[in-house]
């Protein structure tokens, strides 16, 4: 095969892997995506068992190190204060993900200009603005317009149920006067193109086996597919190669067998995410990158954010059936979403309302937490928490510093011996503070709906799902890695599409504009063919 | 012969005990002891990972465990809790995933059967006149504009 060139190589099918490899295809050009994943069954999703939450906290964890499947990359995030979670297959992250898809907002990407900290993006909302409603079409989002928080947007389907959760949240945001509204979910609430509606099973975090979720596996991939994209499943990316004149000329991988085997290509694209793509990056190494591929900044792996996470809980006198329904998807609150100096850190947080645990979940926190014994008293104080609890996770915007990165363990390595990722990174003070406020403010919101205990906590360690800031974009080579179009500065042929390119998080999840980043870049890739490498 | 561990007899004979000392019955609340459900099957299909820990903490309960009051057989286990931490915890999960994965138990906590999937649930849209007081004072929440 080493003699066969693709035009186009992406690397990753996750997220952002899937939405550039579908608008390239309508270019007719031979497209091939290297995925070191399977494409996973969904009659394999735990919700077909009844012991779905045991397969949840072990072959389906979200934590690739618990998970420990042959396609998982063990990942050490011993000097980290936060880890890493991800998946690792078709669809990629958001097989796992909760689907709360909620888009950065025009402030984000001006965080210098407005508020003196980090960097502007070199492009805005505006740019993105019709990707981000072609994702919407192209993912199936369910939310309803008018969100004052936004300029106007359109999702294609009605909102996902809130549900007695949400309804008693909202009331408790009205009694305050605050900002809420239905989130937008990648989730369909009816049926969409040929897919069935969600079915409110929960569970949306160990994988969905309705197909109501929207991870990329059943949106985008099929077409991409049908539309001539060659997706080779279970090879996995050592290094990208260069030509002698300084241009990418494809990558090496491992196959199932761990044969080494050669693909080269004209464009190379990477979208392994925040953690994956400086792994790669760094691994790649060579005469003239000595320090890691499109590496002249230095700051390949560098600048890495996660958001800062933490949850309120509120349990209720009353049955909200919390179990059901998607998890993480319900309403939000935007209240203290912008800076205010009056707090005492900047930038804000967005409050995502999630609904309830299984019984296991439910029985064992609660053991934990000692609100529900095993022993006598186990059933009166089980049936006052189950059903019976509502949840604020507190996402806060996290601002990049060169100190939170991501490096080549020396020692630890995956089962194809490639080195594994090492994380390090700290909460600054201002995450803290931020936080801080987040809980108390939760705490409010659950009071005022009328919860009979609060409890919180915050930050929480196995938050790492927002993956971002690790190649970053920008105009200048000295301070960033890629382009205002996710080319390398340093790499003519060298894209990058995931999370890496973020210049800062904004305080919202962060895969519906991980998705329109990647449609913006291809869009720009096709209207640049003619003068790519100039 | 599978060489997969099982639990001796002498095991076997202090489970129920232990199971109805975790989670015992409630006539109130109409709720049986886990030492009502088929932890047997439990334990073929599902849990053959967890024998080990099993006769981890039969063993250190030993054998007179059986014969003891609810109340003393609580105090031993609270013992065990507090002395092995980990091993309690793993028990503790093992007992309530069997527990909670019983039909009869599920109808009961308000939750469908079997797996939740294929059969799925119901949820209430809501009432989204609660928009109202957000939209009325839209101009309050307006997003922030750059320069
Ligand atoms: C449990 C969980 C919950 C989440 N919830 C939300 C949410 O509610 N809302 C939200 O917006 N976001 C959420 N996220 C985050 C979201 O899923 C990610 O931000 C998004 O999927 C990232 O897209 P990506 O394309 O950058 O990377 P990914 O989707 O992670 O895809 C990367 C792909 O690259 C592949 N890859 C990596 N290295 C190699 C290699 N060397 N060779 C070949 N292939 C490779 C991986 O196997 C993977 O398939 C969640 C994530 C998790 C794990
Ligand atoms: S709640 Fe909906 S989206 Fe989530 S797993 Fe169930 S069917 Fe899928």
């Amino acid at each position: 095969m080493s003699d066969d060139v693709a035009d186009v190589l992406i690397i990753g099918a996750g997220a952002s892997g899937a939405a550039v490899a579908w608008s390239l295809a309508e270019t007719r050009m031979r497209i091939v995506c290297l995925e070191q994943g399977d494409w996973v069954n969904p009659s394999a999703y735990p919700t077909n068992s009844a012991n779905w939450e045991t397969q949840a906290f072990g072959p389906w964890n979200i934590d690739p190190n618990v998970r420990g499947l042959e396609t998982d990359y063990p990942i050490n995030n011993d000097d980290s204060e936060c880890a890493v979670v991800n998946f690792n297959g078709v669809g990629g992250s958001t097989v796992l993900y909760g689907a709360h898809f909620p888009r950065l907002h025009p402030s984000d990407f001006k965080v210098k200009s407005l508020d003196g900290v980090a960097d502007d993006w070199p492009i805005d909302y505006a740019t993105l603005e019709p990707y981000f409603a072609e994702n919407d079409r192209m993912m199936g989002v369910s939310g309803i317009a008018g969100d004052p928080m936004y300029p106007p947007k359109d999702p294609p389907l009605p909102p996902i149920a809130m549900g007695l959760v949400g309804e008693t949240l909202a009331r408790g945001y009205n009694k305050l006067g605050w900002h809420w509204w239905p989130s937008d979910s990648a989730i369909i609430s009816e049926p969409y193109e040929d897919r069935d509606r969600c079915l409110y099973l929960g569970p949306c975090m160990s994988g969905c086996s309705q197909g109501g979720k929207s991870s990329t596996d059943i949106t985008y991939w099929p077409k991409a597919v049908q539309r001539g994209v060659e997706l080779r499943t279970r090879c996995r990316v050592r290094e990208v190669t260069l030509d002698e004149r300084g241009l990418a000329d494809g990558v090496v991988y491992y196959d199932e067998n761990g044969n080494e085997c050669r693909q080269r290509a004209e464009i190379v694209i990477m979208a392994c995410n925040g953690v994956g793509t400086p792994r790669i990056l760094l691994n790649s190494k060579s005469s003239r990158f000595p320090d890691g591929l499109a590496n002249r900044s230095g700051l390949v792996g560098k600048n890495l954010m996660f958001h800062v996470f933490g949850y309120v809980q509120g349990v209720f006198a009353e049955r909200l059936d919390s179990h059901k329904g998607p998890v993480a998807c319900c309403i939000l609150s935007k209240q203290f979403y912008e800076t205010d100096a009056a707090r005492g850190f900047v930038r804000g947080y967005n409050m995502q309302i999630v609904r309830g645990s299984g019984p296991l979940g439910t029985a064992m926190a609660g053991f934990a937490s000692g609100a529900v014994p095993w022993g006598k008293g186990h059933h009166e104080a089980f049936a006052k928490q189950f059903d019976h609890t509502a949840a604020i996770g507190i996402v806060g915007e996290d601002l990049p510093e060169e100190h939170n990165t991501v490096t080549l363990d020396p020692e630890l390595v995956d089962s194809d011996g490639i080195p594994a990722p090492k994380i390090t990174y700290k909460y600054s003070e201002n995450s803290l503070k931020l936080m801080q406020h987040g809980l108390e403010r939760g705490e409010e919101v659950m009071r005022a709906a009328g919860a009979a205990d609060v409890m919180s906590a915050g930050p929480v360690r196995p938050s790492g799902w927002h993956l971002m800031g690790t190649a970053r974009m920008g105009d200048d080579p000295a301070t960033s890695v890629v382009n205002r179009w996710g080319r390398s500065h340093d790499v003519k042929n060298l894209f990058v599409v995931d999370g890496s390119i973020f210049v800062t998080s904004g305080g919202v999840n962060c895969a519906s504009t991980i998705q329109a980043c990647a449609l913006y870049i291809a869009d720009s890739i096709k209207k640049n063919l003619t003068n790519l490498f100039d | 012969m599978s060489n997969e561990p099982v639990l001796n007899d002498s095991q076997r004979a202090l489970l129920p005990a232990l199971l109805d000392t975790i989670v015992p019955a409630s006539a109130e609340r109409e709720m049986p002891s886990a030492a009502e459900v088929d932890f047997d099957a439990y334990l073929a299909t599902q849990g053959q990972g967890a024998v080990p820990m099993l006769q981890a903490v039969l063993e250190s309960l030993g054998p007179g465990f059986a014969d003891l009051s609810a109340d003393e057989r609580h105090a031993r286990l609270s013992e065990l809790q507090s002395q092995q931490i980990a091993l309690f915890s793993s028990l503790l999960a093992c007992v309530y995933d069997c527990y909670y994965q019983d039909p009869s138990v599920r109808v009961k906590i308000g939750m469908v059967r079997g797996p939740v999937f294929p059969q799925g649930n119901e949820v209430a849209q809501g009432d989204l006149s609660l928009l109202d007081p957000v939209i009325e004072n839209a101009d309050a929440h307006r997003y922030r504009a750059p320069r």
